[in-house]
């Protein structure tokens, strides 16, 4: 092949490669498009059963394990959110990975999250993330972790305090158990439901957990338990103002008026508690505080 | 086209005609095919998603394994036995020649696609005594399967071109590998939220030939409606990927010292 020739061919692929990858990257946007609006959202999964696909992994079950989980957090984490959303496959992911590797604490500890948080943060589904759970700790009996996760499912999701004080005394009995373990349980038997058991359940999660995602979710609880025990003192305090002056407070300005209060207080996100016409207080519309879900209060608390 | 090309794309065909293993391929290919009627004899309901799949799996795996397996050696072989140098020497320039051989193999394939697809058309009628209109979507789903050899065939050319054959296949195969996984690639970015790993994971995306694009078996087995405008976006897409690696792979060529 002569000189010009072999130059002729370079400059021209040198020219039209770049051009011709801009061109197939503009199309592939195009085939996204078009791929999205024709295929239904399937939740199909071909092999269900953790055993079939063990079998079927001529070995490389761990590896396989890793493939499985990530496809759980994947699935979760493209589903979260959305309202209505379903997480069928959640689980059969879950049991899978979890089968072919029986160690696998992370799939164990965010799977149960994952499947007990209400829809649509999450599958809605408690009583499998026990499953799962208890799955775990039968595996791997000497991690604590997993006692504790399953004492705060009982107790959180459940409101099952018995039960919960229980797994956490399990889960105390492990060698170099943490000693909060067994505070817990004494605590959840003694007084299960209350706004302070919660408080130091979460406060533990936050303590424990490195994962940012978890620890923001405890903070946000940890806030939320804080304003609803702001709102019942507020709510005492109001009625007291309204055996005062025969009328329930509009505002906290109202209550701090009348010395019932030495400032004004403001929920964990600086906005200003506020009153409805029965005299219950609340959070400002414009306030990102969440109030969890009363539990039961213990026996004391509701006298 | 130039004149030259047709004779090497036939030159090229009768000669992997030729060869006994292409033969053993359909035959193999026809065996699974007949397996899967054995397998629809003993499931319920599920006989025609069973064949589908299975006989577009097979029309796949065995192309694949064609395309790869021959074409890292289109060029390599004709250097090794020198046949090249009394080629380059009538009037025919470089890039007819890859061009030919190209030509010469995605005919092959298409043959061979060809008579598996027949096997297929008759396992299916075995069992539903019928066809139905959304059979259709099978023969969309072929053709995307074509596409895919053209593009998987044009990138070992592309490879074979520079390298053994050894490495052109474990080049070809790396490459396909990351192209079926490419949306996979792209979640995982986007999953992290890390700025530079979502930049890394976006460009790969658009970088490789994204074989998911490829995809229809399972839209073919439960009979959806495959959209036109998917067609020529597919077949736009394969086009350019061809002509992208032809021309990289004549510019490799075309300076390649071959003395």
């Amino acid at each position: 092949m002569n000189y010009p020739s072999q130059t002729r061919a370079l400059w021209t692929a040198v020219i039209s490669v770049p051009l011709l990858f801009v061109a197939i990257a503009a199309l592939q946007v195009k085939i996204d498009a078009t791929t999205r609006a024709y295929t239904p959202e399937s939740d199909e999964l071909l092999l269900r059963s953790g055993s079939a696909v063990r079998q079927m992994s001529l070995g490389y079950d761990s590896l396989l394990a890793d493939i499985y989980w990530t496809r759980a957090v994947q699935y979760y984490g493209s589903r979260a959110g959305i309202d209505g959303v379903k997480f069928d496959v959640l689980w059969p992911l879950l049991d899978i990975a979890t089968t072919l590797d029986s160690k696998l604490i992370v799939a164990y500890r965010f799977g149960a999250i994952f499947l007990s948080e209400p829809s649509p943060a999450g599958a809605g589904r408690p009583d499998l993330a026990i499953e799962l759970v208890k799955r775990g700790i039968a595996e791997n009996p000497d991690n604590y972790y997993l006692s504790g996760d399953l004492g705060f499912l009982y107790y959180w999701r459940m409101k099952d305090y018995p039960k919960a004080s229980a797994a956490y005394l399990e889960g105390s009995k492990i060698p170099n158990a943490p000693s909060w373990l067994k505070m817990m349980a004494a605590r959840i038997a003694e007084k299960g439901g209350s706004l302070e058991t919660s408080r130091m359940i979460w406060s533990e999660i936050y303590e424990s957990t490195k994962d940012k995602t978890v620890r923001d979710k405890a903070m946000e609880m940890l806030r939320g338990l804080r304003a609803q025990e702001d709102e019942a003192q507020l709510d005492e305090l109001a009625q007291e103002y309204k055996n005062r002056f025969g009328h329930f407070p509009a505002s906290t300005s109202d209550m701090h008026d009348a010395g019932l209060l030495r400032g004004i207080p403001a929920d964990p996100a600086g906005y200003p508690y506020v009153f409805g016409a029965d005299g219950k207080s609340g959070l400002d519309p414009q306030s990102p505080v969440v109030i969890p879900p009363k539990l039961n209060p213990p026996p004391e608390e509701s006298k | 086209m130039s004149a030259t090309v047709g004779p090497v794309a036939i030159n090229t065909f009768r000669e992997a005609v030729r060869d006994r293993v292409l033969y053993n391929l359909v035959l193999f290919a026809l065996m699974m095919i007949g397996a899967a009627i054995l397998v629809g004899e003993i499931s319920i309901g599920i006989e025609r998603l069973v064949i589908i799949n299975l006989g577009l799996t097979a029309i796949s795996i065995f192309g694949l394994v064609m395309a790869i397996f021959i074409g890292v050696g289109l060029v390599y072989k004709e250097i090794e036995k020198r046949t090249l140098y009394s080629l380059l020497a009538k009037p025919i320039r470089r890039w007819e020649f890859l061009v030919g051989k190209y030509a010469g193999l995605l005919l092959t394939l298409a043959v061979n696609t060809a008579f598996m697809t027949l096997g297929l058309a008759v396992a299916l009628f075995y069992v539903g005594r019928h066809f139905e209109r959304s059979d259709a979507s099978i023969l969309v789903a072929i053709y995307f399967i074509l596409l895919e050899f053209a593009l998987v065939t044009a990138l070992a050319l592309f490879f074979s071109c520079f390298t053994s054959p050894m490495l052109s296949t474990l080049y070809t195969l790396g490459i396909y590998i990351t192209g079926v996984f490419a949306d996979d690639i792209r979640s995982v970015g986007d999953f992290t939220r890390n700025p530079t790993i979502l930049a890394v994971t976006r460009t790969l995306y658009y970088l490789v030939p994204n074989f998911h694009n490829f995809n229809a078996i399972a839209a073919a087995a439960h009979g959806t409606a495959i959209p036109f405008s998917l067609v020529w976006q597919n077949t736009l897409y394969a086009a350019l990927y061809v002509a992208l690696l032809l021309l990289a792979a004549s510019a490799v060529f075309s300076r390649r010292n071959l003395k």
